[in-house]
Order: C-alpha cells, then sequence, then structure tokens
C-alpha cells in the first residue's frame, strides 16, 4: 500500500474528500474559494520543501528561488496577449526549472550543513535582487499577466482557469499528484537510497552509490515542483513580483513544513492549512496579529516536538 | 575614483564592517558556544535602536540612554534564555529555526504596538557633533570614527575576555566538550545563560551605536540579520576571528561597490560568499 502509517490512510482521504466537498458549502463565495486556492498551492510549495528538508535532508533557505522563477519564467516565455496552452507551457516551465536546479544544485551541494543553508540563500536573494532591480521586468512592482493560459488537452477541457472553482479543482488534483508522485519516488528502490544516504552518507557511498548525484536528482525534483506552485499562484493572481523570491517566503514555508511534521509530507498540508488558518484568524482578531502568531509558534515549538503529524500519529498508530 | 573619495569610502567601509562585526560576533558566539541559531538576532539589534531612541526622547541625554538600553537588553537575553532557549538545547537547528522566527514575529508587533511604525532618527550626541575637516571641501563626522573606535574597543574587550579571562576559559572548554566541562564541576547551564545574554547585549549594543548614524525602521533587524549570516559563514560559523575578518571584508566590498557596480551593489555580497563557499566550503576560519 502506497501509505504505510494508519495516520496517513485515515487523514489524507479525510482531507481529500473534505476538501473535494468544501466549494459545495461555499458556493458563491469567491474570496473563500480563492483563499482556499492559495493555500491549496501553497501546500504544494510547503510539501515540496518538506521533500527536500524533512526526507533528504537539504535544508535550503532558498526555496523561494523556484517559487518566483515559476512565475517569472511564465512571464518571459509567454506572449503578453495571447492565450497559450497550459499544459504546455507546464512543461515548458517545468523543464526550465529543472534545468536551473540542475545548475544552480551542482553548486550548491558542495557545501553541506549550515553552509547548505547559506548558499541556497544567498543564491535565491541574487535572484530577489536581480527582478527587483530589473527596468524589463517591472521591478519592485513586477508584471501583470493579462492572459490566463487556455486548458484544452486534446481537444477536451475540463479547467477553465477564469473559474475560481476549475482553479480550485485544478490545485487541489495537483497537490494530491504531487503527494502520490513523492510517495511513489520514497517507495522506490531510488528513494531507498535516498533515505539511506540522509541517515549516513558515508556509508551508502561505501556501498558504491554515488550519493550526491542522488542528492542532485532529488534537488532537481523538490525544485521543479516549487516552481510548479509558483507558476499556478502567479497565474491564480495575474502577477509575479520580487515577493516571490523574499527569503520570507523561504522561511514560512519552513515553518509551515516544520509545524506540519518535518518529513511526512501530508504534515505540510496540514502546517500550511493550520498557518494560515491561524493567520486568518488573528487578522480578524487584532491589528497585531504578528504577537499571537509569534506566540502561537514559540508555543507549537515547546509542545508539539514532531509537528502536527507527529501528534496525530502518536494518538492514532497501534503501540507496537 | 579619486583619492579623497577612495579614503572616505574605505573608512566608510571599514567602520560598517566594524558595526558589522558587533553585531555578528554575538551570533557566532552563540553559535559556536551553544550550538544554536538565533534567528531573533537581528531583532535584538533593532531593540537596542528603538529602545535608545526612546531613552534618548525621555531622558535627553544619549549616554544615560545607551546604558539604560544595553542593561534592559541584558536582562532580555536572561530571560529569553532561561524562558526558551533552555529548552531546545537538546533539539536540532530546525527546532531553533522555527522557535526564534516566532520570536522575531513577536519582536516585530511589539516595536509595532509600543513605538508604531514611523522611521525614526536619533540626534547625534553634542560632544560628538562635529566633522574632522579631510580635505578643502571634505570633512569626516567625529561620531564615526567615534563608532569606529568603540568597536574596535568591544572588539578588543571580548577577546580579552574569551582568551585570558576564566570566563573565557570555560566558555573555550565548552565549546570543544560539554560534558567534560560539566563533570569538573562547572555550572554549565549559567554559563549558557551568561553567553546567551552577551550575545543578546553585543547586538543591542551595535543597534544603540548605530542608532544616530543609520535611520530606525521596521524590519532593520531582519535585514541586518541576512547581512550577518553572510558574514559568519564567510569567516567560518563559530569563529570570533573569522567573523572580524568577514565583517570587514563584507562592509569594504559593500561600501566599495556601491559606488563602482551600482547595479550590482544589492547582489555583490552574496556573490562574494559563493565564491568564498566555493573555495573554502567550511568558511575563511572554520575550526
Amino acid at each position: 500500500m502506497i501509505f504505510e502509517k494508519r495516520t496517513e490512510r485515515i487523514v489524507i482521504p479525510v482531507f481529500f474528500i473534505l476538501a473535494l466537498l468544501l466549494p459545495l458549502f461555499l458556493e458563491g463565495n469567491a474570496f473563500f474559494v480563492g483563499k482556499l486556492t492559495t493555500i491549496v498551492i501553497l501546500s504544494i510549495f510547503v510539501m515540496s520543501l518538506d521533500f527536500l528538508v524533512g526526507r533528504v535532508g537539504l535544508i535550503t533557505l532558498g526555496h523561494a528561488l523556484f517559487y518566483g522563477l515559476g512565475g517569472y519564467l511564465f512571464v518571459i516565455l509567454a506572449p503578453e496577449y495571447e492565450a497559450v496552452n497550459f499544459w504546455l507551457y507546464t512543461v515548458y516551465i517545468c523543464g526550465l526549472s529543472a534545468l536551473i536546479a540542475l545548475v544552480v544544485g551542482t553548486v550548491v551541494l558542495r557545501t553541506s550543513g549550515i553552509y547548505f543553508i547559506m548558499i541556497t540563500l544567498a543564491i535565491s536573494q541574487m535572484a530577489y535582487y536581480y527582478f527587483f532591480d530589473s527596468l524589463d521586468y517591472g521591478g519592485d512592482d513586477g508584471v501583470f499577466i493579462f492572459m490566463k493560459p487556455d486548458t484544452h488537452l486534446f481537444g477536451l477541457n475540463f479547467f477553465n482557469l477564469d473559474n475560481g472553482v476549475h482553479f480550485y479543482y485544478l490545485a487541489l488534483l495537483s497537490l494530491l499528484n504531487t503527494l502520490l508522485f513523492f510517495k511513489l519516488i520514497l517507495r522506490s528502490r531510488f528513494g531507498r537510497i535516498v533515505e539511506a544516504t540522509k541517515h549516513n552518507a558515508q556509508r551508502t557511498e561505501a556501498l558504491g552509490y554515488n550519493t550526491f548525484v542522488y542528492r542532485l536528482i532529488c534537488y532537481v525534483i523538490g525544485s521543479t515542483l516549487g516552481a510548479y506552485a509558483g507558476f499556478l499562484f502567479a497565474l491564480q493572481y495575474g502577477f509575479v513580483n520580487p515577493s516571490f523570491l523574499t527569503w520570507e517566503m523561504s522561511g514560512t514555508a519552513l515553518v509551515m513544513s516544520i509545524l506540519g511534521g518535518l518529513g511526512s509530507l501530508y504534515g505540510a498540508i496540514l502546517g500550511t492549512f493550520t498557518y494560515e488558518g491561524l493567520q486568518f484568524l488573528f487578522e480578524h482578531l487584532t491589528q497585531d496579529w504578528l504577537l499571537l502568531m509569534g506566540g502561537a509558534i514559540i508555543l507549537m515549538v515547546l509542545v508539539l516536538r514532531h509537528g502536527i503529524a507527529g501528534y496525530l500519529e502518536k494518538l492514532l498508530e497501534k503501540k507496537q | 575614483m579619486s583619492t579623497e573619495l577612495f579614503f572616505v569610502q574605505l573608512i566608510n567601509g571599514l567602520q560598517y564592517g566594524l558595526l558589522l562585526f558587533l553585531i555578528a560576533s554575538g551570533l557566532t558566539l552563540v553559535f559556536g558556544v551553544m550550538g544554536i541559531l538565533n534567528l531573533a538576532h537581528g531583532s535584538m539589534y533593532m531593540v537596542g535602536a528603538y529602545l535608545v531612541w526612546y531613552f534618548v526622547t525621555v531622558t535627553g541625554s544619549f549616554s544615560l540612554a545607551a546604558l539604560l538600553s544595553a542593561a534592559i537588553a541584558l536582562a532580555l537575553g536572561i530571560l529569553i534564555e532561561r524562558v526558551l532557549i533552555q529548552r531546545l538545547y537538546h533539539r536540532n537547528h530546525l527546532d531553533q529555526v522555527l522557535l526564534t522566527i516566532g520570536m522575531i514575529f513577536v519582536f516585530n508587533a511589539l516595536q509595532s504596538i509600543l513605538w508604531g511604525n514611523d522611521p525614526y532618527g536619533v540626534a547625534v550626541p553634542a560632544a560628538l557633533d562635529a566633522s574632522i575637516p579631510f580635505t578643502e571641501n571634505s570633512s569626516y563626522p567625529v561620531y564615526r570614527i567615534f563608532a569606529a573606535v568603540l568597536c574596535i574597543a568591544i572588539a578588543a574587550a571580548l577577546y580579552f575576555m574569551v582568551s585570558r579571562t576564566r570566563l573565557g576559559m570555560l566558555i573555550r572548554a565548552g565549546e570543544s566538550n560539554r560534558e567534560m566541562v560539566e563533570a569538573l564541576g562547572v555550572n554549565i547551564k549559567s554559563l549558557y545563560t551568561i553567553v546567551f545574554a552577551i550575545g543578546v547585549m553585543l547586538a543591542a549594543v551595535s543597534g544603540i551605536i548605530a542608532a544616530p548614524i543609520r535611520s530606525i525602521v521596521p524590519g532593520m533587524g531582519e535585514s541586518v540579520l541576512i547581512t550577518c549570516f553572510v558574514v559568519v559563514v564567510v569567516g567560518g560559523m563559530g569563529s570570533i576571528r573569522g567573523a572580524f575578518v568577514g565583517a570587514l571584508l563584507v562592509g569594504l566590498i559593500s561600501t566599495f561597490a556601491a559606488v563602482l557596480m551600482p547595479g550590482l551593489s544589492n547582489m555583490i555580497i552574496y556573490i562574494f560568499m559563493i565564491l568564498v563557499l566555493l573555495v573554502k566550503p567550511q568558511g575563511l576560519f572554520s575550526h
């Protein structure tokens, strides 16, 4: 079975069934459907980071680089006043992001530990300042995307991106696919070697595996899915600006992933929904919501040692 | 670049570098000794700047305000270590990242609640409000030189403390073998509290010194934090000497880049850091 833990077999179906039905309850409320779509897209981004940090052991503080690239690559590649094909551009953007991740990964993976954290941060900061100072891409203000892509595939059209509910379902499907994709990778022989690399790189090396290559492939996979999330987010809001690339973006995603329970993948969804939900709640309670948010984060670090997923697993797993 | 401009930039770069060292030294000390990655370190710099601004407006005296602010920072450091940081020694770096990001949120919120979001400035203290004539048509402000000298003095005191005093000996011993120091009957708990509080105070004192030269704005902690990380990573995490060299290099490079390569000035320190790490993946002065 693809989901090995009992908790996963309960939480994941419950989440996706609820998420599928939610637009029925929110019918006509474009604001909430839009907000929900954003959180689902963000969950994809956080999950791709969780894969890298929690499963491969690559603590990157520059994941926002790819979130931004996903958006900016679309602006760079697509003609301004013409609806391009969504699926085709998904392939373009993911392909190019993978290529960039390959180059960046080859450089950053030469370092490890805290130096890896810092060099990933440095590269994403460079991209941030590049677009911030750029004249071609609107600098600080960013760029608007006037035409949403067309989603016809083989003459069929399931999702019309101008329709908020359609967009939501596209995002949700993408999230499910991302989760299944990561699960399949981790279950494979490849995934087992990656896990071994994380636990003891030297021993894995001694067994004849080139750990650098395995880490690099994982870095490319995680980064590409991060870029896909950024691409979706840019399409949802119809703009890209340098805020996609800030280190706060990377940091917040890391917070969400740790809150959810590092390395659990489905925890990334729980972490993102909890964080965004709390923020939404606190913003409505008070102007100084940051105080409550900060307090909540501190409290959760002290109380939940393995994040929300860890807590659920403590409740739901059968005692061995 | 004329000789005159070159020297002004050189002094500016050194002065900025010395200030960076003062901030970064606390960060690297706490990491080196306690293994704690304190992302809220920049917030302590912000706290120092806001506190000194507040006390200057209340008391009218910069030196009194500076003393009060430094004392409050020290107390704050002890409090934070006792209440929060102490619970994290046996956790991994990511839990520390999460906790200290939570602290950044809290400090930013408190800054906004207590002092609002307008930018502030602190006047240069009257006794130091002068300029030294440089050439016929340029001069250099005394306060900036005073700030640089003060940073050197604090750096020297820090060096003396770490390398010559009993406390410094314990710090160095704790850095290499925590259990052994504990077994020899040293109260490592209080030692860590002291080290963390010193780290917090170093950041706050940098904020106090910087207040009359730089504007006091929300978010000032985060931008300085990132620069400090570049400094300590270039120097080698945990090494005070590395932080000193790294800070001067970063200070000089960013100051000169602002004049020579304005297009790249924001990026240059990151490019520099990547180049250093490609040659020496553990920084220049790693243990």
